[in-house]
Order: structure tokens, then C-alpha cells, then sequence
């Protein structure tokens, strides 16, 4: 018997990726009921208390500007913010706010019941299918429901294993037994495999001696993560680094065997870019000492999280080299770090609208498709949800927007689907090849052909119309304006005698961008927000010019065709790059770069031999 | 497909010789050595033996050597049969025709250099090796062979291009880190474009050195010497074919040398007319015979012009002045004016500039010489070619600010370095930054 309720999508999993799947899936239109397991986890930093960083604060953007929650939420809940890479160019500004876990928790959960979406307290036991298609899902205490399209979120639910020391227990993350039931769904239809991460333990605020530690004050420069936050009037908390110390290192060397990572408990790959404790004193030992940057939980938490030393030590060990570091002498701990395993699926299972292959109107977001962050789950969860939202209800989508030259949600979205991932996946700019284009200040932008007043509030909608409005009544000013290189000559900017003509925004590049600058040389009024984006996009645009002529190229690529290439000529693709090619036989070169595993590096090269091959016929 | 089904060809020519050779690869080469010579190879791998063949209808084909190497011990990587018959290009189209008869599927003659090219894709050989494999067969240049030879046997850290490429790549992974993990470690902007400019002048030496070694090497330098006014000047300029040298009939007018660079036949040569030789010299021109002098050890060839006047020991002082060994012509001039009894070769200089050059056999000259000199070189010339593309970013990187921009500069050049030394990937980049920082928290 199935439950009264039919629903268009079930979400099952709360996390950052199930609420931001329930979240645009709901706006959208669709029926949406969302599944987790206990309701007081919804909505849970289950890692750091923070969001944000280089990378990951450009897919949150994205998300913001798809009409996703992480980052307005996380404004909300903000009590520390600090903007990385301020001195390199926008494209690479990391906003990163501590956030206060309660406040997350609470305005999260206060979000989702102000929403339509309907949340059911229940462990999903099984996936209902019938002729590889989706019928439902299935609830420990309810029973069967009927729903078109299901979008699993489960994390590190599946198979998660926790390791301290020689001691290890069942649970994806401490508290909370692992989903053995939809595990085993799982691992009959699809491959998986098993990853590996940590978590440092936490600390009692009052046992630590800040008195010694140098403060990091939050920085008010007026950038937060969301678009639409004006500001952030929380009580402003200060975070404290310290620092590891040769006694420190000591103690763990000495102590390995007593690390389930090293004593060879855990066979799984680690994450290079989040490496444990035992692994940094491995590694670069002769350091020293390594950075450990204390975040407050919250403002009226007693928790400390240690970033930085992430362990799978004894406790007593733990116990041990925490109290050899500067400031926490005495410190007590609440919780112990810990290692988890946990099966993800291998996303190669997934087309590239994150439906599995094998079963349709099934589709999986977060880090059961092997990545890590919450950032990298909510940009997939929105993802996913867009695509069941155009496959179940027919929803009108430029899915352009998600290609890799033009989100870092592509980005992910390319990675994963082609090429698979050996370790956790975690987002980093450099991933991108069109980094100087995709960046957090103009992620409106480049999400403008999908900008929908579904996916925002009132206010939202309006504010945003009103600043693309507004930069575009300034750019056409900016662009009647002509300066020849006599007239700027005499404005004391130097340019080439080139006889050419420039227009205002062209102008822009050579000018100090502060407003004030910007009124006196052009008589407009601007804001800095507006002024930083124009400034650079003036600065990037002969490299936007060049990207966009690769880009150029690559739609082009379509009328490309490779039938008579003989790709073996080609001596620099690898060996599994030539197998693929080989074996997929792609028309043109727009079909190569689907092929999974082929990059745009290949593509590239692929190119340049066509080319060559021309100039030498000729 | 390329990389499917097992190959043969023939790995000598196929002429009347004392022996013929086969080679195939591919997972049937087992298959096909029981059929050829009833056998099972399986168990006497690297072994050289001496075996019966059998055609097609079961008749002996041939009795003759077989060596079969087991993948991956072989150099394809593949499982490889190498069969050498007698030098009968009958026998050879036979065992071509059985080996046919087996009706394998996939089974076909190799296309030019897949031997090779299989070894790479097996990474029995790195790209550049399989292209030294190439250039040593058809190189006919003493040093550029011994650079393949070395490329082949000792990997791609011979190629001058290999530390460049590494220290790109640490650069590229240092600029990434910098950005993508700004506060896990202290990274400093004035550090990396020092490292960027060291990287761009280690680029500009090696090019400077190498491209002036490769030119030196395949010029041919010729010294013209002899007594003053024996016409050193007038074969100067029939050979340069214009009029620098001043010809004169006054005694002494070369005082110094004159060098002029010239091509005959696509091959290139440098000529040196030098100032004569004469018991009275005037200040300059002993300087001039001086400087000749020391040019000498340079000197491929010489030239030795003299003529009815010429004395003997005027001769042989020329010989010992400028360490003259076997590496000379002697030349007899005016053979118009007077006639000559040696076999010297004679010219005068009514003849025209073909005939001379005829005579003089500047050609094999050049072959003599060019092709035995020895330099130790780690390039060649496409690698120079690539220096001077690499160089090409130098101005963009070195003036520009902002970091984001070198990024993607420098991610070009590692794209060209895609091209000539195989992939390189993110994940490359990503190995090299997470094994020389401290990332992450």
C-alpha cells in the first residue's frame, strides 16, 4: 500500500545538498517532500563551522544566484568574516564566514517550514523502481510513497565507519547509525567505492589560555557570501591561531601505531588537500610548526574546533599532544577527532544531469558522488534538482549556463562525470580554465539567461533587476564616452600613441578604481561593489576576448569533424585518452569532449595537430 | 584500431641477403609460433632458437633462428616473436603467405613506426625516446645521433627541454597553491616571478648556446692561406660570388682576415681569406697574420694557394704556422700564366665561379668535415624551435601584475609542453602541490 501523498521529487537526506534539492525543487513547482532521518540534524555543519574559501565560495555563488539558501543562511548565521586572495585579483577572492552552528541549525530549520516543502521524519529503507525507472522510496515507519523523481543526499551515510585509535564503530558521522538498508541498494546497482576523512576533536571554549594567542579580528569590508545580504548585524567573534611544536611532533611520531590511519585500519585514500595531523608531521615534519586556527563553534558555544588537526589518533594521545600546544596547556576535550569511511558511488554513474544511468528519475547529490565540502554538496544539490525539475515538469532552462567555461558548477558537474574521482573531490579555481571569467562578482551574469522570479523572493527579484538596470545604464554612458590618446595624455594616463580611440570602459583599466576616482574622471556616480566588477571586467576583457575565441573555437568544434584524424599521430595525448578517442570514434570535435575522460587540454591538443597537419600540406 | 590486433612486418629490407627479418607483437604471437613451428614458446622466453618453420600446407618453410620476448619484457611491451630466415625474399613472401593463412582477426603488417609507438603507449618508452628511435635510424649526423642515442638509452632527462619542463611545472603548481591555498602556507608573490625570470634567462642562455652550437656545427670553415698576391682574394670572391674582398694587384692589401658566411649546394661554409705570407710585414698586416694564426684551431680545411714563385720552404712555413695536418688542398693559381706538372688542383681566374667550384670539390668537403663533428648536444632543432615559442611569453609574464593573468599565461606554455613531451594534467599539478606544500587544514 502506498502512502496517500504522490509526490513529484522525494529528497532523501537533510544535509547542505538535500536542502538545497528540496529547496529549488519546490520553487520550481514540483511536489517535493524531503526525508531526513532526525530532525534535529537538519541542517547540520557536521565539519567546520564555517562556509566559504577560495573555490568553494564560487560555487556557493552560484548557488546563491540560482536561488539556493547556503549562502543567505549562512550570512544569517555569520559571526566572523574574513575575504582570502584580497590582494590577487577578484576572480580568486575567497569570502570564508565562521558561522555559528546553532544559528544555522535554527535559521535553517526555520526556513524549511516557511517553505512548502513537506518534511518527513523517517529513515528511507529502500528505493522503489519498476523497469529501471523510479516509483517511490520506502520509509521505516510510513511505508511506501510514490514519487516521479528521487534525489538521494545520504553523504557519508553509507557504510560510514568512525576510527579512533584501535577503536572503531559504525555511524556516517558520531551520533548517528549508518544506512545499512539503502547501503545495500546501492552497492547491488551501482559501483562504489570507499573514501576516507577526518575531523579534528573539539575543545571546552573556557579551558583554553587565549591570553597567549594572536587574535584574527573579522574583517568588515562590506563582502559577504550571498548577493542579496546587505548586512550582518551579529555579535562579531575574534578566532586565535596557534601553532604545532616539535614536542607536539614528537608525541605523535612516537605514537602512529596508535592511529588507525597508520596502523593500516584504514585502507582507504585519503584526501591530499586535508591531510591529518599524522600525515603533516609524516610529511613535512621539519617544519616548525603548523598553523592550528581556532574557530568558536558559536557565540554562545562552549566548543572550540581546531582547524588543522584532524586525527585518528588514541584519545589519551589526542589528550596528549593537544595539551604540548601553546594556549591549550589545560585544555579539555568534548569530542575526539576521528577518521570516517564511507562508501560514495563512482559518479561515473552518473549522466551528466546527475540521473543515473541505470535507473531513471533517480538522481544522487552531494558526497555519496565523492565529494567533500558543503559548498560542493549544495551546488550539486541544486544541480540535481534543475534537472529532475526539467525532466519531470518540462521547465524551461537554458542548461548552457552549466557548462565548464561558465560555472564552477560545470566544473564540478564535468569532473565528476567524466573523469571519476580517486579521492574526495573538492573545488579549487584552478580546476577552471576560464577562471578569470567565472568569478563570485559576476555570477549574475553569467546565470542571466536563467534569472527567474520562481526562484527568489519579491525583494530578491526586484533588487537584483535593479543593479543589472542599473550597470547596464552605466556601461552605455561609460561607452558613449571617447578619449583619444592626446585627451588622456593631458588627464596624466599613459597609453599608447596609437592614434586609437578609446571609450570610457576601455579607459577604465588604467584608472585607480575608487568611486570618487571614477566620479572625477567620468562625472558618474558608482558604488565600489559595481565599480570593482567593471573595473576588472575592463582589465580581463582582451583575456576575455582570447577565452572567448578558444571558446569560439570549441563551438566550432561541432562542424570540426575528426573521421579522417588519426588521433595516434597525435604524441601527446596519454595513453587512456588515445583508448577512449579510439573507442568512442567521435564525429567532431564538440562529441570528443563529451567523451568521459576527455579534457579540454586534449581537446586542445587535438586541435593544434589539425591545424599543424594544414600548415604542412600547405 | 591502433592499439588492437597483432602486428608483423619486416624489420630489414627484403633483398637477397644472408638473412631476413621478421618482428610481430600482439597477444597472438604465442598463437602464431605453434602454428609456425609446432612449439610452445610459452616457457623459453629471451631464448634465440633454432627451429624448423612450417608453411601453410604443412611443408618445411624453412630452418632458421626465432627469439620470442614476453610481454611486458619486450620492446613493444607486447608479446613480440622476432623470426630470422635466410636472405630469400621467396622464403619471405612464403612466411608472409602462412602467416596470412591463419586468418587471425585483426592480424596485419604495421604501419610505419607502430613497433614504436606501441612501446610508448605501453610507457616501455617515452615519447621523446620513440622519437630518438626514429632520428637515430635516419640520422645521418654524427652529433645529433649520439643525442638520440642518449635520449634512447638514458630517458628524457637527457633533452635540454626536461629540466625546463620540471621547473615550469613546479613554478605553474607553486602560483597555484599560492592562489587556491593562499592560507595554508606563506607564499610570496616576489618570489615566484623570481623564479619565473630565473626560468625565462635559463631559456634565453640555453637558446643562445645551442642554437649557436647547432649553426657552427653544420657550417664548414674554410681558410684560404698562402704567400701574398698568389690571388687568395680572387678565389675569395669567386667563391663568396661578391666583391668584398678588395682584389688588387698590390702586395699586402688583406691585411687583417675577411670571413664571409656562404651557402653552395644547401650546405653552408664559412670562408676566411686571410693576409699573405711575406718576409717583410708591415705592422698591421703581422697582426693580421697573427690573428690568422690563431683562427686556425678552428680551421676544418685549409686551403693552400701558391704558385710558379712559391718557395718550398715558404710552403712548409705556411704548414707549421697555422698546424696544418691532412686537413688541406693545395692549390696551384695563374695556370694561365704558367703550366704546372703536379696533380695540384690549377685554376686561374678566367675560370668561372661553377668550374671552380667544381675543381675545389667544396661538397665533399663539407660531408668530411660536417658530418664528423663532435658536440655534445641536448637539443635539436625542433627543441630550439620550441625554446623560441616558450620565449615568445616572456614579455606578457614578466611585466604583467596580476598574478591570475601569469596563471593562464604560463598554463599555455604547459600546454606546449603538452605537445612535445606528452600530458600533463591538473592532477600532475595537483601531485606536485600537495607533495611540496603543507596544504590544507
Amino acid at each position: 500500500m502506498f502512502h496517500v501523498e504522490h509526490y513529484d521529487v522525494v529528497v532523501i537526506g537533510a544535509g547542505h545538498a538535500g536542502i538545497e534539492a528540496a529547496n529549488i525543487s519546490e520553487k520550481y513547482g514540483l511536489k517535493t517532500a524531503l526525508i531526513t532521518k532526525n530532525y534535529s540534524d537538519l541542517g547540520k555543519l557536521s565539519c567546520n563551522p564555517s562556509i566559504g574559501g577560495v573555490g568553494k565560495t564560487h560555487i556557493a555563488s552560484e548557488v546563491d544566484i540560482l536561488g539556493g539558501v547556503i549562502c543567505k543562511i549562512g550570512d544569517k548565521s555569520a559571526i566572523h568574516y574574513r575575504v582570502l586572495n584580497l590582494s590577487k585579483g577578484p576572480a580568486v577572492w575567497g569570502v570564508r564566514a565562521q558561522i555559528d552552528r546553532d544559528l544555522y541549525s535554527q535559521n535553517m530549520k526555520k526556513f524549511i517550514k516557511s517553505s512548502k516543502i513537506d518534511l518527513i521524519e523517517d529513515e528511507a529503507t529502500n528505493i522503489l523502481e519498476k523497469n529501471n525507472k523510479i516509483i517511490g522510496v520506502e520509509l521505516s515507519n510510513i511505508g511506501k510513497i510514490k514519487s516521479k523523481a528521487v534525489i538521494l543526499t545520504t553523504g557519508t551515510f553509507l557504510n560510514g565507519k568512525i576510527y579512533f585509535g584501535n577503536e572503531s564503530q559504525e555511524a556516517g558521522r558520531i551520533g548517528n547509525s549508518s544506512s545499512k538498508a539503502l547501503a545495500k541498494f546501492i552497492n547491488k546497482n551501482f559501483k562504489t567505492m570507499r573514501l576516507k576523512t577526518g575531523t579534528p576533536p573539539r575543545i571546552y571554549a573556557q579551558s583554553i589560555n587565549y591570553d597567549v594567542l594572536e587574535p584574527q579580528i573579522s574583517e568588515n569590508n562590506g563582502i559577504f557570501l550571498s548577493y542579496f545580504t546587505k548586512q550582518n548585524t551579529n555579535k562579531k567573534i575574534n578566532c586565535f591561531i596557534t601553532k604545532t611544536n616539535n614536542k607536539t611532533h614528537k608525541i605523535i611520531r612516537d605514537n602512529l601505531d596508535k592511529s588507525a590511519m597508520y596502523s593500516g585500519i584504514i585502507k582507504s585514500q585519503g584526501v591530499r588537500y586535508c591531510p591529518s595531523i599524522e600525515d603533516k608531521i609524516t610529511k613535512f615534519g621539519d617544519r616548525n610548526g603548523h598553523n592550528i586556527f581556532l574557530e568558536p563553534e558559536g557565540l554562545n558555544s562552549d566548543l572550540v574546533y581546531p582547524n588543522g588537526i584532524s586525527n585518528s589518533l588514541d584519545k589519551k594521545i589526542q589528550l596528549k599532544f593537544l595539551r604540548s600546544i601553546k594556549g591549550l596547556e589545560k585544555c579539555e576535550v568534548d569530542q575526539f577527532g576521528y577518521a570516517v569511511e564511507y562508501d560514495s558511488v563512482d559518479p561515473r554513474e552518473l549522466k551528466n544531469n546527475f540521473e543515473t544511468k541505470k535507473i531513471e528519475n533517480f538522481f544522487l547529490a552531494g558526497q555519496i558522488n565523492g565529494t567533500t565540502g558543503y559548498e560542493e554538496a549544495a551546488g550539486q544539490g541544486v544541480y540535481a534538482a534543475i534537472h529532475a525539475a526539467i525532466k519531470i515538469k518540462k521547465i524551461k532552462f537554458n542548461t548552457k549556463v552549466f557548462e565548464r567555461d561558465n560555472s564552477y558548477i560545470g566544473v564540478l558537474v564535468d569532473d565528476l562525470t567524466k573523469l571519476g574521482v580517486t579521492e574526495p573531490y573538492r573545488m579549487f579555481t584552478s580546476r577552471a580554465e576560464n577562471r578569470l571569467k567565472l568569478r563570485t562578482d559576476n555570477s549574475y551574469e553569467r546565470f542571466s539567461t536563467i534569472i527567474t522570479p520562481k526562484a527568489f523572493n519579491k525583494a530578491e527579484y526586484s533588487l537584483i533587476s535593479k543593479n543589472i538596470v542599473n550597470e547596464k545604464k552605466i556601461l552605455d554612458q561609460l561607452k558613449k564616452l571617447k578619449y583619444s590618446p592626446n585627451n588622456l595624455m593631458k588627464k596624466n594616463i599613459k597609453v599608447k600613441k596609437d592614434g586609437k580611440v578609446r571609450n570610457g570602459f576601455e579607459v577604465l583599466k588604467f584608472l585607480y578604481p575608487s568611486p570618487n576616482n571614477f566620479y572625477q574622471f567620468f562625472n558618474i556616480k558608482i558604488s565600489q561593489k559595481l565599480l570593482t566588477k567593471i573595473y576588472f571586467d575592463s582589465k580581463y576583457d582582451v583575456f576575455y576576448e582570447r577565452e572567448k575565441k578558444s571558446f569560439d573555437q570549441l563551438s566550432k568544434n561541432k562542424n570540426m569533424k575528426l573521421t579522417n584524424i588519426d588521433f595516434n599521430k597525435i604524441p601527446s595525448l596519454s595513453k587512456e585518452i588515445l583508448e577512449k578517442l579510439n573507442k568512442h570514434k567521435p564525429e567532431n570535435l564538440y562529441d570528443a569532449g563529451k567523451i568521459s575522460g576527455i579534457t579540454p587540454s586534449a581537446l586542445f591538443q587535438i586541435v593544434k595537430h589539425k591545424k599543424d597537419k594544414g600548415k604542412k600540406v600547405a | 584500431m591502433f592499439n588492437e590486433g597483432t602486428i608483423y612486418a619486416n624489420i630489414t629490407p627484403i633483398v637477397k641477403s644472408p638473412i631476413i627479418g621478421y618482428r610481430i607483437s600482439g597477444e597472438d604471437v604465442l598463437f602464431i609460433l605453434k602454428k609456425l613451428t609446432n612449439k610452445n614458446f610459452k616457457n623459453n622466453h629471451s631464448l634465440l632458437k633454432l627451429v624448423d618453420l612450417y608453411n601453410y600446407d604443412g611443408t618445411i618453410l624453412d630452418k632458421c633462428s626465432v627469439v620470442y620476448f614476453k610481454s611486458p619484457k619486450s620492446f613493444t611491451g607486447e608479446d613480440v616473436c622476432e623470426i630470422f630466415i635466410h636472405g630469400s625474399p621467396l622464403i619471405a613472401s612464403q612466411l608472409e603467405k602462412t602467416l596470412k593463412s591463419y586468418k587471425i582477426p585483426g592480424f596485419r603488417i604495421a604501419k610505419n613506426g607502430e613497433f614504436s609507438y606501441r612501446s610508448v603507449l605501453n610507457n616501455k618508452n617515452s615519447l621523446k625516446q620513440a622519437k630518438a628511435v626514429n632520428s637515430i635510424i635516419s640520422n645521418e649526423s654524427f652529433s645529433l645521433l649520439e643525442y638520440n642515442k642518449r635520449l634512447l638509452f638514458e630517458g628524457d632527462k637527457v633533452s635540454g627541454l626536461a629540466p625546463l619542463r620540471e621547473e615550469i611545472i613546479n613554478i605553474f603548481s607553486e602560483i597555484t597553491a599560492s592562489i587556491d591555498f593562499v592560507d595554508d602556507e606563506d607564499f610570496n608573490f616576489k618570489n615566484i616571478m623570481k623564479k619565473i625570470r630565473f626560468f625565462f634567462n635559463y631559456c634565453n642562455n640555453l637558446l643562445h648556446k645551442n642554437r649557436t652550437k647547432i649553426e657552427q656545427k653544420s657550417i664548414c670553415k674554410i681558410m684560404l692561406i698562402g704567400a701574398v698576391n698568389v690571388g687568395k682574394s680572387t678565389l675569395f670572391n669567386k667563391i663568396i660570388d661578391k666583391d668584398r674582398a678588395i682584389v688588387t694587384e698590390i702586395k699586402g692589401t688583406t691585411r687583417d682576415f675577411l670571413s664571409n658566411l656562404v651557402i653552395i649546394d644547401g650546405k653552408k661554409f664559412e670562408l676566411f681569406d686571410t693576409a699573405g705570407q711575406r718576409s717583410k710585414q708591415g705592422k698591421i698586416e703581422k697582426y693580421g697574420y697573427k690573428r690568422a694564426q690563431s683562427l686556425s684551431r678552428e680551421i676544418d680545411h685549409f686551403l693552400i694557394l701558391s704558385d710558379k714563385n712559391t718557395k718550398s720552404v715558404d710552403l712548409k712555413q705556411l704548414f707549421y704556422d697555422f698546424s696544418v695536418k691532412n686537413n688541406y688542398s693545395l692549390i696551384k693559381t695563374k695556370s694561365d700564366l704558367y703550366n704546372y706538372n703536379t696533380k695540384d688542383i690549377k685554376i686561374n681566374h678566367h675560370l668561372d665561379r661553377d668550374n671552380v667550384l667544381k675543381k675545389i670539390k667544396l661538397s665533399s668537403i663539407h660531408k668530411k668535415y660536417v658530418n664528423n663533428k663532435k658536440i655534445e648536444l641536448n637539443f635539436d632543432i625542433n627543441e630550439i624551435e620550441f625554446l623560441e615559442d616558450i620565449l615568445k611569453y616572456e614579455q606578457d609574464i614578466t611585466k604583467e601584475k596580476d598574478i591570475l593573468i601569469i596563471a593562464q599565461l604560463i598554463r599555455n606554455i604547459l600546454d606546449d609542453f603538452s605537445y612535445e613531451f606528452g600530458y600533463i594534467n591538473n592532477e600532475d599539478i595537483y601531485d606536485r602541490v600537495f607533495s611540496n606544500f603543507c596544504i590544507g587544514k
